[in-house]
């Protein structure tokens, strides 16, 4: 037990226990199936019009077809996923062809990650554009435009579309890059929220768009030939002037799918909201992935199908290309009120939807930097937390400069913006698929599902599922490369600049890593862990739970250190160390384990228990939220106390709520615990997390008092005692609470909330009736606290 | 026959036989996500 502590240990190093497995709180399918339809749902704003721009009105079908395709990609993220609890491209192109070709493959997700951000940005900001110059042209059309503004805008006001496009796009990637330095996760409680009224969109959108259909007839898009495949001058790149397009069918159907590939982006949230699955895993993994295969089939497919069948040809390659969804709202039949009604309806779905797509592309790009950063592939002054937030800071910046810079660059072109994101989302699938073909020959481990078909030649096993996805996604991502010129040069930088960051940085890491890691073995003794228990940290119960962040605000360890005696009561101070989506990796080396950072925290920490003479033990959390790992890592370990200094972000009350929340999701049996904050000026505030005796007002107790005197005075309750009298209030608040008096009970509690009073039960004990004592009682054991307070009037 | 006819050939085939194969692959899952679907064990952690 005393081996974990800071003393002279024979070698004088420090244990330091690092939890390997992230502390989540799990979600259910839906919710997972939520969280990853906010980033694929919204392809179905631009996907449509972006494909239908480059091949012409034949494009749905590609669409379809794409969407169809998505659901054997889907099988390979979940036998991926079967194999490893993390199988994103990273993890499992790492294993399958080494690290060279996994910083290739990384480089191109986050070509895709960083893209979807302007992407959905611009795609908001060109529908919020549309609806403005169509309610102006509708109002003008009524009369409802003075002359005078005619005048001075030299015909109907319209606001310039790309100009305003980019504006929002600015203004929503900056807001978001704001909530992330702040570190203001979304909750999947958010995503649902969002697609629940996606949901009702995409019914009401199908429903009326097939009611149109009904009236007025309709359509369908000509069928994918090459005769029909119309390539745009831009839709050929390199191939521009050559024969090949013109001269095979079959290509031309390649480079009709590759343009409409980007409607697939965001398989890769599956295998980061894997670890987060609940039991059992695997079958809600495919649950979740029938669940997003089937409703971006019917929103992305069939929305982008409609949309040909219902809007005239001019219209929608003139005025709805890029907000397709907007034109489709315009076109049903019924007053024009209603569909402009509906179709803003459809701009506020879609501000939220494609909103919700930028923040997960900056907490996506940040998860994966984080991830190959563990690895040591990015330098460790990345990943260096912000002094007042605790977030990786630089890795969102430079994250955000470069969507920033992609927005300006494009000016709110979503045509140029989807055919260059097309390129990452295609070669990150083409990683992912070659490198899972590989493993089937050279991963031993534990496998729990593999794509079918696979066929046995002479005990070799043949994956024809897995290489028949390979082959389309290969031969698809080669042609692109010839018809998306922007995509494959901007690709190809971009992924080239960060390829070169990521080996020059593994470079220094190496030379730094070695130097650290004989620092740590004089210093330091890491153990790895599976999970964090008691017996692994080597601690009673009853300690004290530290937990620290920044090495320059020690103050409340060095408050626990002067109160507490190690001898009796153990010290643990730990470290939360934040992953999200992607990040946290399995099987790093020692030196990787524990950046430089962490060690400089650690070093301080033990540096301040030295200056006490005294012991204290060493952890590193993984999790996804610093209050549940403070909060699970203290029910692990048993602790009576947590001890913490004030957040920069939050009052003290609302931190202890925030913990308690975090408790409250633990499983039962939990025991409770004291949380105590100390404030810099040295003030102490203290919580009790869990249930417990509340602390009660003197008022309170008087009344209680008065009533129980009342209530023994009558006939044949001679021996109530006061928790009696209280165990019958609650009964009846908790009767009325729940049935007729809610919305009172409420209302009262929280006038008094804002007002900042208390419930006025001084008043309320005046009002009680002084029943006249009867014989002279023999006190109980529960007696009020006050004396002077005896009830007698 | 040019090289390139020929490279475009061969893309072509792997396009094709890609997608015969892909679409073995969504019957076969398909069919396991219908059982899938259709068993109502775990489903409380919905």
């Amino acid at each position: 037990m005393s081996s974990t502590s800071n003393a002279p240990t024979g070698n004088n190093r420090v244990r330091i226990v690092v939890a390997t497995s992230v502390m989540l709180t799990f979600i259910s399918y839906w919710r997972a199936a939520a969280v990853i339809l906010n980033d694929l749902g919204s392809s179905a704003f631009y996907a449509g019009g972006i494909a239908e721009q480059a091949i012409g009105k034949s494009a749905p079908w590609f669409v379809l077809g794409v969407m169809l395709f998505a659901f054997a990609v889907r099988a390979v993220y979940v036998e991926s996923c079967s194999m490893f609890v993390r199988g994103g491209v990273y993890r499992v192109v790492k294993e399958a062809l080494g690290g060279t070709l996994a910083k290739l493959s990384v480089s191109a997700l986050m070509f895709d990650y960083i893209l979807t951000g302007p992407v959905s940005g611009v795609s908001a900001g060109q529908y919020i554009a549309g609806l403005i110059n169509d309610t102006i042209s509708i109002a003008d059309a009524h009369g409802l435009i003075p002359s005078a503004v005619h005048h001075l805008f030299h015909g109907t006001p319209q606001v310039g579309t790309n100009a305003t496009a980019v504006v929002f796009a600015i203004a929503v990637t900056l807001y978001f890059w704001w909530e992330n330095i702040k570190g203001i996760e979304e909750s999947s409680e958010k995503a649902l929220w969002v697609m629940q009224i996606t949901t009702v969109m995409v019914v009401m959108l199908l429903g009326w768009s097939f009611f149109t259909l009904f009236k007025v007839g309709g359509h369908l898009p000509p069928f994918p030939t090459l005769a029909n495949i119309h390539y745009s001058d831009t839709s050929l790149g390199f191939w521009k002037h050559s024969k090949l397009p013109h001269m095979f069918g079959i290509l031309g159907l390649i480079i009709g799918f590759g343009h409409s590939v980007l409607a697939m982006s965001g398989e890769e949230s599956l295998a980061q909201v894997y670890r987060e699955l609940a039991h059992p895993k695997l079958k809600n993994l495919k649950r979740t992935a029938i669940v997003i295969g089937i409703y971006s089939f019917v929103f992305t497919g069939l929305v982008s199908l409609l949309a040909v069948m219902l809007i005239p040809d001019d219209v929608r390659t003139k005025v709805y290309s890029d907000n397709l969804i907007a034109g489709l709202a315009m076109h049903m039949v019924g007053p024009q009120v209603l569909r402009l009604a509906f179709r803003a309806f459809v701009v506020v779905v879609g501000f939220l939807i494609l909103s919700g797509a930028v923040n997960t592309a900056i907490v996506g790009s940040n998860g994966v930097l984080n991830r190959v950063s563990e690895d040591g592939v990015l330098a460790d002054w990345f990943r260096r937390p912000h002094k007042k937030y605790g977030t990786t800071y630089r890795i969102i910046n430079l994250i955000v400069g470069l969507q920033l810079f992609t927005i300006i660059v494009s000016w709110g072109n979503i045509y140029t913006l989807g055919e260059a994101y097309a390129f990452g989302v295609v070669w990150s699938f083409v990683f992912k698929t070659i490198s899972m073909l590989v493993l089937r020959y050279r991963y031993k481990g534990e496998r729990n599902w593999k794509v079918p078909p696979n066929f046995h030649i002479f005990g070799v096993e043949i994956p024809i599922g897995l290489a028949s996805v390979g082959m389309v996604l290969l031969s698809t991502a080669i042609v692109n490369l010839f018809t998306k010129s922007v995509a494959t040069v901007s690709g190809i930088i971009f992924s080239v600049v960060f390829f070169a960051i990521f080996s020059f940085s593994e470079r220094v890491n190496r030379r730094k890593h070695a130097h650290t890691a004989a620092q740590m073995k004089e210093q330091f003794q890491l153990q790895q862990a599976e999970s964090v228990e008691r017996e692994t940290v080597g601690i009673r119960a009853g300690n004290v739970l530290v937990p620290v962040r920044d090495y320059n605000t020690l103050n409340h360890l060095k408050w626990v250190l002067e109160r507490t005696d190690t001898h009796e009561q153990d010290v643990v101070v730990m470290t939360a160390r934040i992953s999200q989506f992607g990040a946290a990796a399995y099987g790093l080396s020692t030196e990787q384990m524990f950046s430089d950072y962490e060690q400089t925290l650690f070093t301080r920490a033990v540096s301040v228990a030295e200056s006490f003479g005294k012991k204290i033990s060493l952890l590193v959390v993984p999790a996804r939220d610093s209050w549940s790992a403070i909060a699970q890592t203290a029910h692990n370990l048993d602790s009576s106390g947590v001890v913490t200094g004030l957040s920069s972000k939050m009052t003290t009350a609302e931190q202890a709520f925030a913990l308690g929340s975090a408790w409250e999701a633990i499983p039962e049996p939990k025991r409770q615990f004291v949380l105590q904050i100390v404030q810099t000026d040295g003030h102490v505030d203290t919580f009790r997390i869990g249930p417990h005796t509340p602390t009660m007002k003197n008022e309170d107790v008087v009344l209680l008092h008065r009533l129980w005197l009342n209530v023994t005075r009558e006939p044949g309750l001679e021996n109530i005692h006061h928790h009696d009298i209280l165990t019958e209030a609650l009964t009846r608040f908790a009767h009325d609470y729940g049935a007729r008096d809610r919305d009172d009970i409420v209302k009262e509690l929280r006038r008094h909330n804002v007002v900042g009073g208390t419930l006025p039960v001084r008043r309320i004990a005046d009002q009680i009736p002084t029943v006249q004592p009867k014989p002279v009682r023999p006190s109980h054991d529960d007696e009020p606290s006050n004396p002077e307070d005896d009830g007698s009037e | 026959m040019s090289l390139s006819v020929i490279l475009v050939k061969i893309l072509e085939y792997m396009f094709v036989a890609g997608w015969v194969g892909s679409a073995v692959v969504l019957v076969l899952t398909g069919i396991e996500d219908v059982g899938t679907l259709l068993d109502r064990e775990d489903e409380h952690s919905r």
